[in-house]
């Protein structure tokens, strides 16, 4: 419990440091609860994700870093290795690839190339995988874009 | 083979302390090829082989750990005390093929070994060499028999024994072996050879050939790597460990062999916590995300406790049998740690493992000789099946008609009185105020039978009697496999109870050692196999198709001979015995000579119906075990 809170306190510390050489990722900590943490990414480039502002979930276990933290989307987004509902992301360094040397800002990096890279073979949203899966690309494309527009970017007007 | 009887040894220890009984159980030999051939005729051959192959366990072993002389008379061990010259224990051998020979006793943790005395140098060499010359791979084959009770005297059912039963030294002896074969032979070190050999299944072939094509490759998989990283230090030595963030001296890190540093708290909850997490601890590697490098056995004897240490090298210890799956497996005998080893292509499944367990080795259900596998997958799931419920009570209820509240007929006529007073006839479910007479009084029912004579059958009742057939049909075989198990299972009782006590009495009572009281013994053994046997047939003849009536109708036959030869073996080991047992031993004390005759006759009829159920039964095993293709498909 201990060495769960002196390394996410020191995580604070370098996120404080890292917000100007990381624009692409704004990690925050809540107030009163050093285990839950929020984090705004920016959707990356050239992708349908793009110019969206996308909130992501931490809630941290005690074991930390031996164990991996529990990460979900908040902002809703179509991807194939992410639940439509419940924002549930299916990532392998979240699973059984983490290893303790990862960090809260690396995994919003990896969640950031997953968004980029997206794996049809194991999805969690099945229409967003078959569409891939089949081919249609730019069927996927126009849905993610969609609900980027509908959910991540500001209100015009 | 040996088809029906437990493999097992019983040795007694009857000198001196006769209240001593020690149960000896063979625990394996050493290797068993899977090629049968004819004896070896040379005694001298045999003694050899016997005696650098044999083990025996011996409970109550008082003298743990003891090297001493042993000589061996009439198949009696004794066993000379080193110091004073002077034998100390007499043990006695059933079986035992080899009459007359000295040789060296040796017990390391109540697991008896005799060795020749015989200096002609290294057993196992003398043993393949014998081996080759004869051209014979098989002689342990006939080595078997000689420490079974050996109630199959008849050999043409016998079948080979493809297996080997482990016991834990010999397993991680042989995965010792296989780590050092790999060590020495890719000079590598031995804690990279267990993870190469664990990544291959260990598999010493496989590795070896994967390792000597593509080593780059391999290194890359199993996360090998060609040389240890020396890492240089910086200026100052301080090195931040990016687990837990804290700043440490370069010499109190820690890092395998690919140099990423780590400090030691974290390398030790790092292991711990994946040791705790499973067998996948196995699979360790470098905390480092993007680093392959493996974490081997050395790392974790330098970091965690000695509780994780354990559990680790138990980890270990067990994938060499359970990542082998195709040639090694645990028993399933409950509490047993013996491990068996399979040759491929055997005819025969069934395996007996060191405790006394026997079972299929294909899909670890019980031994199920002569009936397949399938079918008693079909047969076990049958019998935990929900579905038998519903069908009984589709079978065995009918619905008021008025209330439709469901109701069960114990006893009585077919008149029917519901709770809710309704009064209606069981059999047509018609107002029990239009019967009378007419109608066929109280015990039957026109209405009903006229329906049904007329074949105009109720579409309900029609699914009912279906289902109660088919119910009735299971019910039939059910009872009877569970029965024979009952049987088998009190038999088995019963036969420790006489091994215990009954024939210290009966020797005492009739003067006659208990070595000429075996044939009781293998009576026993015999009715414990056959329930086994009988027990699976009544799963096969559920599974029988209707359809095929000649061979429903000989496997009845065959079956009910083998059957009635059973009981009668059965009621002579059980009934005529206990007359034997209970009779007053006083009233014979002065007439000896009777006693004896009463033996003799009791020991002919037991002989006589074993083997006679022997053989109904070994004729029921090939029938059903090729399909009973002695009579023709209709």
């Amino acid at each position: 419990m201990q060495a769960s809170r002196a390394r996410l306190f020191k995580e604070y510390k370098e996120v404080q440091r890292e917000k100007v050489a990381d624009p692409d990722i704004q990690l925050v900590c809540d107030d009163t609860n050093i285990f839950k943490w929020t984090a705004l990414i920016k959707g990356p480039s050239e992708t349908p994700y793009e110019g969206g502002v996308f909130q992501l979930a931490f809630a941290v276990p005690e074991q930390y870093p031996l164990q991996p933290p529990q990460v979900r989307f908040l902002t809703k987004i179509f991807h194939p290795n992410v639940h439509f509902k419940t924002g549930e992301i299916c990532l392998d360094i979240l699973k059984t690839a983490w290893s303790p040397a990862w960090t809260l800002q690396s995994v919003c990096r990896a969640i950031i190339a997953l968004m980029a890279h997206p794996e049809a073979d194991s999805p969690l949203n099945c229409d967003s995988g078959n569409l891939l899966r089949s081919g249609d690309l730019r069927g996927y494309q126009s849905m993610a874009r969609m609900y980027t527009k509908l959910a991540a970017m500001p209100k015009k007007g | 083979m040996n088809t029906y009887g437990l493999r097992e040894v019983r040795v007694k220890k009857f000198k001196r302390l006769p209240e001593y009984e020690y149960d000896v159980k063979r625990l394996r030999s050493r290797e068993v090829r899977p090629k049968r051939s004819k004896r070896v005729d040379s005694a001298e051959q045999k003694k050899r082989k016997v005696a650098s192959e044999d083990k025996y366990e011996v409970k109550k072993l008082k003298r743990k750990n003891s090297e001493d002389q042993c000589k061996v008379v009439d198949g009696v061990i004794e066993i000379f005390d080193d110091e004073y010259g002077d034998y100390s224990d007499k043990y006695e051998v059933k079986g035992i093929r080899r009459t007359d020979s000295e040789g060296v006793y040796k017990s390391v943790d109540g697991v008896v070994k005799i060795f020749e005395d015989d200096d002609e140098g290294d057993y196992g060499d003398d043993i393949e060499d014998e081996g080759d010359c004869n051209d014979d791979g098989g002689f342990e084959e006939d080595d078997e028999d000689w420490c079974l009770n050996d109630t199959d005297k008849s050999d043409d059912d016998s079948r080979e024994k493809c297996y080997t039963v482990l016991i834990e030294d010999d397993i991680r002896q042989q995965q010792q072996e296989d780590i050092t074969q790999v060590t020495n032979t890719l000079s590598i070190s031995r804690v990279s050879a267990t993870i190469l050999l664990r990544h291959y299944n260990w598999d010493v072939e496989k590795a070896h050939e994967a390792w000597f094509t593509t080593e780059e490759k391999v290194r890359k998989d199993v996360g090998l790597l060609e040389e240890q990283v020396v890492r240089i230090h910086n200026m100052e030595n301080i090195i931040k460990c990016s687990v837990c963030f804290d700043d440490f001296d370069c010499d109190d890190m820690s890092a395998a062999n690919c140099g990423h540093l780590f400090c030691e708290s974290c390398w030790t909850q790092y292991i711990s916590m994946k040791i705790n997490d499973g067998p996948e601890c196995l699979m360790l590697r470098c905390p480092n995300p993007s680093c392959p490098v493996a974490v081997g056995q050395d790392m974790v004897n330098k970091f965690v406790s000695d509780e994780d240490k354990e559990k680790y090298s138990n980890y270990l210890y067990r994938s060499y049998v359970e990542d082998k799956r195709k040639m090694s497996k645990w028993c399933p005998g409950p509490g047993c740690e013996f491990a068996i080893e399979f040759v491929a292509g055997s005819s025969s499944y069934d395996v007996v493992c060191g405790c006394g367990h026997r079972f299929c080795w294909n899909c670890v259900e019980d031994a199920h000789r002569p009936v397949d596998c399938d079918t008693v997958r079909k047969w076990v799931l049958k019998n935990t099946a929900e579905s038998e419920n519903v069908t009984w009570i589709l079978a065995n209820s009918k619905s008021c008609p008025k209330c439709k509240r469901p109701i069960q007929k114990n006893e009585g006529c077919m008149h029917m009185v519901c709770q809710c007073k309704f009064h209606f006839c069981w059999l047509c479910l018609g107002d029990w105020n239009n019967h009378g007479e007419e109608t066929g009084g109280y015990y039957a029912c026109n209405i009903y039978e006229k329906v049904r004579s007329g074949g105009v059958y109720d579409e309900e009742e029609k699914i009912k009697n279906k289902a109660k057939d088919y119910l009735d049909k299971y019910a039939f075989y059910y009872e009877r496999f569970e029965e024979n198990q009952k049987s088998r299972l009190k038999a088995i009782e019963s036969l420790k109870k006489i091994q215990s006590e009954g024939l210290v009495k009966l020797s005492d009572k009739y003067g006659l050692p208990e070595t000429e009281l075996g044939y009781i013994t293998d009576a026993w053994q015999q009715i414990i196999e056959c329930r086994r046997v009988l027990k699976w047939t009544y799963a096969y003849g559920y599974y029988l198709p209707p359809s095929e009536h000649v061979k429903k109708q000989f496997f009845e036959c065959l079956q009910g001979e083998a059957e009635s030869a059973l009981e009668r073996l059965h009621q002579c080991a059980e009934k005529d015995l206990r007359k034997y047992l209970e009779e007053d031993g006083a009233l014979y004390y002065d007439t000896f000579p009777i006693k004896l005759v009463d033996l003799t006759v009791l020991k002919s009829k037991l002989v006589n119906l074993t083997g006679t159920t022997r053989n109904y039964f070994e004729s029921l095993v090939r029938a059903l075990e090729n399909g009973l293709s002695d009579v023709g498909t209709q």
